[in-house]
């Protein structure tokens, strides 16, 4: 029994000899009508096929790879609650002055002491922020911000004085796309502390956490 | 150069490059959004297909994994992970020469998850090394007769 379609077949249980077409063939590949003088054509190897003659079916399996990438990309972005832009609109890097204006380590000490409501937020990896943090800073991962940006966040963050982004180094801008993103959602332009947490720990400001 | 067209390595590169594959694609697609940053962080492709490549890329992940660790046209998902690999290669070697480490998204979609971009590449080297065994040196098919 064969199954399949076109020439992608699949072969189930025991099949007579493959001959020349319309012709049924024995174990030793004498083929009925065949003159049984006639010596049997010999054993068919499956042989490599040499890289150009090979280029078809490759082909085919790359567009096959493209089709359904594709396919899934696309039903998977029209599901509710991840759904993204298909095409990048308004990712514009962050603009200092515009959505958020650097603040040196000791700029930022002398803010926290002079003003009442300083808010932190600290954008580090979770155990960094254990090791050590900015008193008062609250931890903020750059990944699932809406679940974490609630609506009783940005309306404190609304209320702070002043609002302060810090990441791990100047090395990164993760404080920088925050910035950006609060600035977005609608607080006036954060501040991000220049040289970030390695800055204010080299300036010997005082730390919060169990790394101290 | 036979060796390289032995079954058994072409099992062992599939199964090995295919679960790489499959762990850095189970992230970015559970949520693409943060993706977006990281490939933005690159600063190589202009603000329009950044999300098409968000969207897209870790489904293709996806299927070479699967598909190089269950062998089903496997050389055809090994030319998909060879240029998937050229094409992270280049985008890290570019910001190495530029003195940029740049979080790279391949395991992770924090974009603060920064590593120096020259071993990054250097990462990637062996794996592109396996994707293009699989992808030039097709195993060669065991010999089979007519008979039974």
């Amino acid at each position: 029994m064969r199954l399949g379609l076109g020439k992608c077949m699949i072969t189930v249980g025991r099949q007579p000899r493959r001959g020349p077409p319309g012709r049924q063939c024995d174990r030793q590949h004498r083929c009925e009508g065949q003159d049984p003088k006639q010596e049997a054509p010999a054993s068919r190897h499956r042989r490599m096929v040499p890289w150009p003659l090979g280029m078809r079916g490759l082909c085919r399996d790359t567009a096959l790879f493209l089709v359904a990438t594709l396919v899934l990309g696309t039903a998977a972005n029209l599901v509710p609650g991840r759904q993204l832009a298909w095409w990048g609109k308004g990712h514009q890097p962050p603009q200092e002055g515009v959505d958020f204006s650097l603040l040196d380590p000791g700029s930022a000490s002398a803010l926290l002491g002079s003003l009442p409501r300083v808010a932190f937020l600290d954008t580090r990896s979770q155990a960094e922020y254990a090791a050590g943090h900015v008193p008062g800073a609250r931890e903020i991962s750059y990944t699932d911000l809406d679940a974490q940006l609630t609506p009783a966040l940005l309306a404190e963050l609304r209320a702070a004085d002043a609002v302060i982004v810090y990441g791990a180094s100047g090395e990164t801008d993760v404080e920088q796309l925050l910035a950006q993103e609060l600035r977005r959602r609608g607080l006036p332009p954060p501040y991000v502390l220049a040289g970030g947490f390695g800055a204010w720990q080299g300036s010997d400001l005082p730390v919060e956490g169990s790394g101290r | 150069m036979r060796w390289l067209r032995n079954p058994w390595l072409h099992r062992v590169l599939g199964l090995v490059l295919g679960a790489i594959f499959l762990y850095a694609a189970h992230a970015k697609i559970l949520d693409p959004r943060p993706l977006v940053t990281i490939i933005w962080n690159y600063r190589i492709l202009p603000p329009g297909p950044i999300n098409v490549m968000a969207l897209y890329m870790p489904w293709m992940e996806l299927l070479v994994g699967l598909a190089l660790v269950t062998g089903f046209k496997r050389r055809g998902a090994a030319v998909w992970a060879t240029v998937l690999l050229l094409a992270f290669s280049a985008a890290l070697l570019v910001n190495a020469l530029r003195g940029v480490n740049v979080a790279c998204g391949c395991f992770s979609t924090s974009a603060e998850d920064v590593h120096n971009a020259w071993l990054l590449v250097l990462r990637d080297l062996p794996m592109l090394i396996a994707a293009v065994v699989m992808a030039a040196f097709p195993p060669t098919r065991a010999k089979t007769t007519d008979a039974p």
